[in-house]
């Protein structure tokens, strides 16, 4: 009799295990980035305290955690579609730049009537976005390009572009030659809630994209049929199920929300088109963790989306207590990561003791489904 | 030596203002800086933080923090942080893009006061201050309109907004002055403020040209390196940069936010500046004021390895006759920094490049037409977007 | 020279020095890809090994002392990620871009107290006997020799030795590797490590060759080329350097016809060459199944298919 380690794996943990692992593995990431602190002669007790009130600790500052959340939910939770459906959108930072142009050239230059500018602001912007996507999926299915490296390409494109406007033909008359556009006017201005600066519509959008997001992947057969294009064209084939048209109607959704993102940063946050990189703030980077983390689940990425919106606003709030290296918040980000993929093996793996007896054989793959 | 001596003559004036107007603000005034970019870029905010931290350590009664690599975005929300978090009593926030942010911000806590860098939005409770290079630029202009060989200047600027078309066409008209064939070559990055490769790439583009003196626009030394790797003369942009190559940088802009922070600050602890008289203060400070100044490094307007050079160079000036350009050179930074500003590069007459008569004759650019300027000067080659018919 | 060899002269030559660390790091990636892990935190490799390249130089005195230790930082963090990827078979895709934000992090925060600081010795450029006659050849870092010849020996191990075929193979098809008697795990922690030095070295070109200083994000970027042009390579190394060089050339010209073209249009195209060149060869390529490795990102585990 002898007493072995038995690694089994589950098939598919339980949705409380995975919310007591995941705080789990936060927790052990802050415990690690407190000896950073320490490290930077701050005291790691008063750096949760800052971070927390920062992140939660008010109204203001759940407003602010809100605030980032939206657009990485919006983008999460088309990503995660686009995942499932093993398409590989990188562009998110540029959709949301066209979404945003597309936003502007509403706002500013369009003949429509007031009132008509804020919808027409954010359908257009979906088109936008939808088809600076659909470009990426054109390349994969008629050129058997790589959408990474359409989608990678077209980031700095739609950047350069942003550029060329803000600097030339949309150049603001009000901003005395700096690289803007004039301030949008007052009507697409997002209304925000209460005295916070999270715009309503947005916010409301995020659930709501989510939501849809869930139930075309769950309960319809198109979501049905675009797991099975996750799986593997040959899969699809097999199935019968038309891949490319698949593929291409992923990425017109992931690029559209991205776009809807886009403008509602520059209709609800900006109010006017800037530099690019002020725009979009690496969020279409940031998504594609978000939705990772969220395991590619919609509904999750509502979760992932608040959880790092949470981070930005603690990091923030680090930033103008202590005036630390602003670099210290990639740090904290990777620790995050880290500890959250890494503890994603123990909901995968039980390892149990067990007492077994002298002739059982050694077995390398101990792997018993549950 | 210049700035010290400034804020000792300030604090000094400070207890006199306490003890004369019955000072009653409080012992101590925090301020709160917002910097767009990281104070490690040697650049934009890196001189803003040399200058909080020389304020910082000058007056007693002033308390700073900082926060840096803020997205344009982002501002208000870290000025309600620094406001309620931290309990500063001004913000200052150092970048145009912050301005609508600010101004907003301004409207939400009428009794803080607001500083606003390079902006033209104010408010009772906020001012705005600006730093300008254009004069220095000219006097860079005039050294390397003597130093080129080739005739062919060299500029790689971040982005053609007015502020640095102004700078070259600065640049472009001292050159001139001294070298009537000179050519101003241009070169843009537009990808961001900090971008050393292109910087570098594009100094290189320049050289591969002829051009051999080169100026810029950038937030890195990598241009002074680039030109000193070829064996040519630089001049040193924001912070100095004789370091990076102490016998190829003749001289440079350099800049003392410090003097206009002096000044503000000393004004508002002694009760001059209110939340509610901010409405018409607007610093446009110059070299009379001492915010900028013309140097290879502090207290270096000339390198003294290129002094023999530029003395031996003689020209025919207008204004001053035979003059070496040595000599002319520290006569128009007399002129300029006089207290009643006895010259200006931008009197006229100037045409641009197109030909267009843009300053008549006597006739010198108002303030306003100086910060809107999009026109190129004579003797600019190269893109130059958003040029005017 | 006449003027034409003049201007071909300082387009290569300005190519070959533009396009080493993007080269480099490609080619690290290219070997790290083939073994099947998708390291996609070469941008923080590259920083630390940037960061460290200049910090040692500064206190030592001795660039090649930092060359050195840019190589062996950067691999060692690498191994962070071969561990989390191979071991632990947790997500590739996250595990890459986590490490590149430590190696953001780490490199931006110790870096601080040296931005600003002037090496006094730097890496030397010198002129190579045959080599300098051809235009552009002239007067190189040896960084820009070395990465060329990478290129070339990196190509012919990949395809032509029995260390090629094995990584290859275990790209494909680590199951049947493992059944030969391949350690699938040592194979692939060293191409992860070597793609981890490639990266760090590229990125020690950068502070100690290209443009001797440190300051945070002067990788600007070309971690995340690196990997598309990964892509664009189809995983080999040869069409990687095709790739780097195009791009070099490119984005020189974007500074070159600044007078001619307008400057937004021209910062887009070394971004838009490689999906027109993919446009004509990518059917080819698929028709002829040349693909990415086809484990590539999937843990391998024992006992699964």
């Amino acid at each position: 009799m002898r007493l072995r380690f038995q690694v089994t794996r589950r098939l598919e943990p339980s949705a409380s295990m995975v919310f007591f692992v995941s705080v789990l593995s936060l927790l052990l990431a802050f415990l690690v980035s407190g000896l950073l602190f320490a490290f930077l002669g701050i005291s790691p007790l008063e750096a949760y305290r800052v971070f927390w009130r920062g992140a939660f600790g008010s109204l203001y500052a759940l407003s602010e955690t809100v605030k980032r959340m939206i657009p990485l939910a919006i983008i999460g939770a088309g990503l995660a579609v686009s995942f499932q459906a093993s398409v590989w959108n990188i562009g998110a930072e540029g959709q949301m730049l066209i979404g945003a142009i597309v936003g502007t050239w509403v706002a500013l230059f369009s003949p429509l009537p007031p009132s008509l500018l804020l919808p027409a602001m954010f359908i257009l912007g979906f088109l936008g976005g939808a088809l600076w996507g659909a470009f990426a999926a054109w390349c994969r299915n008629r050129l058997a390009i790589n959408e990474i490296i359409t989608t990678l390409m077209l980031n700095y494109v739609a950047a350069n572009l942003v550029l060329y406007l803000i600097l030339g033909p949309w150049k603001g008359k009000t901003v005395r030659g700096f690289a803007y556009t004039d301030p949008f006017p007052q009507e697409v201005w997002l209304a925000t809630i209460g005295t916070t600066r999270v715009p309503l519509m947005t916010f409301l959008f995020a659930f709501l994209a989510a939501l849809f997001c869930y139930f075309l992947l769950t309960k319809t057969t198109f979501g049905f049929e675009l797991r099975v294009v996750g799986r593997g064209e040959k899969a699809a084939h097999l199935a019968g199920i038309p891949a490319q048209r698949v593929v291409a109607l992923v990425l017109f959704l992931s690029g559209g929300l991205a776009g809807i993102a886009g403008v509602g940063e520059v209709s609800g946050i900006h109010h006017m088109l800037r530099h690019p990189a002020h725009i979009s703030l690496g969020y279409g980077f940031t998504a594609i963790i978000v939705a990772w983390i969220a395991r590619a689940n919609p509904l999750g990425v509502l979760a992932s989306a608040f959880l790092f919106g949470a981070l930005m606003s603690g990091q923030d709030a680090l930033k103008v207590a202590f005036g630390i290296p602003f670099q210290v918040m990639y740090i904290l980000n990777g620790l995050v990561l880290f500890f959250l993929i890494a503890s994603e093996q123990l909901l995968y793996y039980r390892v149990t003791l067990r007492v077994a007896p002298w002739g059982e054989k050694e077995d390398e793959c101990d792997r018993v489904l549950d | 030596m210049k700035r010290f001596a400034v804020g000792v003559l300030l604090v000094f004036l400070l207890c006199f203002g306490f003890v004369a107007l019955g000072n009653t603000q409080e012992t101590k005034i925090k301020a709160g800086f917002i910097y767009v970019g990281p104070i490690g870029d040697f650049g934009w905010s890196y001189a803003h933080d040399q200058a909080r931290r020389i304020v910082d350590d000058t007056y007693p009664w002033l308390e700073t923090v900082y926060v840096e690599a803020v997205p344009e975005g982002e501002v208000e929300g870290v000025i309600d942080r620094l406001i309620n978090q931290e309990g500063v009593d001004i913000v200052v926030t150092t970048s145009f893009g912050f301005m609508d942010g600010t101004f907003s911000a301004a409207q939400r806590y009428p009794d803080k006061i607001f500083f606003h860098c390079s902006g033209f939005k104010r408010a009772p409770n906020m001012a705005t201050y600006m730093a300008d290079f254009h004069q220095v630029y000219y006097l860079n202009g005039v050294i390397a309109g003597a130093l080129t060989k080739t005739g062919k200047l060299g500029y790689v600027g971040a982005f053609p907004i007015p502020e640095l078309k102004r700078h070259i066409n600065a640049f472009a008209l001292g050159a001139r002055r001294v070298n009537p064939n000179a050519e101003v070559l241009v070169r843009w990055l537009q990808t961001s403020w900090y971008d050393p490769a292109g910087a570098k790439e594009a100094a290189e583009s320049l050289i591969a040209e002829g051009v051999d003196v080169l100026a810029f626009t950038e937030d890195s030394p990598t241009v002074v390196q680039v030109a000193a790797e070829h064996g040519l003369p630089s001049f040193g942009h924001y912070s100095p940069m004789y370091k990076f190559a102490p016998n190829f940088v003749a001289s440079g802009q350099l800049v003392h936010w410090e003097a206009i922070y002096f000044d503000f600050f000393a004004k508002v602890y002694a009760g001059l500046y209110t939340p509610k008289n901010l409405g018409n203060v607007d610093y446009w400070w110059l070299l009379r004021e001492g915010a900028v100044e013309l140097g290879a490094d502090f207290g270096m307007p000339i390198n003294p390895v290129f002094e023999d050079q530029l003395k031996s160079t003689i020209v025919n000036d207008p204004v001053y006759g035979e003059i070496s350009v040595y000599d002319l050179v520290f006569a128009l930074l007399k002129a300029m920094a006089d207290p009643e500003y006895a010259f200006s590069p931008f009197t006229g007459p100037i045409r641009d490049r197109k030909g267009n008569l843009r300053v008549p004759e006597g006739v010198r650019l108002t303030m306003d037409e100086l910060i809107t300027m999009e026109w190129a000067a004579e003797g600019i080659v190269g893109a130059w977007p958003g040029e005017p018919e | 020279m006449s003027a034409i060899g003049f201007w071909i002269s300082g387009v290569v030559g300005r190519t070959l020095a533009y396009s080493v660390p993007l080269l480099l790091s490609t080619l690290g990636e290219i070997y790290a890809e083939r073994s099947g892990i998708l390291n996609l935190g070469v941008e923080g490799l590259m920083s630390l090994g940037a960061f460290s390249a200049f910090a040692v130089t500064f206190f030592s005195g001795n660039p090649w002392l930092g060359v050195a230790v840019s190589g062996v930082v950067a691999g060692c963090a690498s191994l962070v990620h071969a561990f989390f990827s191979v071991t632990l078979r947790t997500n590739q895709v996250v595990s890459g871009l986590a490490l590149g934000m430590l190696g953001m992090g780490v490199s931006g925060v110790l870096g601080r107290d040296f931005e600003g600081k002037v090496l006094a010795t730097t890496l030397p450029v010198f002129r190579l006997p045959f080599l300098s006659a051809l235009p552009g050849f002239e007067k190189h870092n040896v960084f820009v020799y070395v990465s060329l010849g990478l290129a070339v020996i990196l190509w012919f191990v990949l395809f032509h030795t029995r260390w090629g075929i094995v990584i290859r193979s275990v790209g494909e098809n680590p199951a049947a590797c493992d059944a030969m008697g391949v350690n699938v795990t040592l194979v692939r922690y060293a191409c992860v490590f070597f793609g981890g030095v490639l990266a760090g070295l590229s990125g020690g070109y950068l502070s100690l060759g290209y443009r001797p200083s440190w300051s945070y994000g002067m990788t600007a970027g070309v971690g995340w080329l690196a990997i598309a042009l990964t892509i664009f390579a189809f995983w080999n190394p040869f069409w990687g350097m095709v790739g780097a060089y195009l791009f070099g050339i490119l984005y020189h010209f974007s500074f070159r016809f600044q007078a001619q073209v307008s400057p937004e249009l021209l910062n887009t195209l070394p971004y838009l060459f490689p999906l027109v060149a993919l446009s004509f060869v990518s059917r080819l390529a698929a028709r002829r199944k040349v693909g990415p490795p086809a484990s590539l990102g999937v843990p391998y585990q024992r006992g699964s298919s």
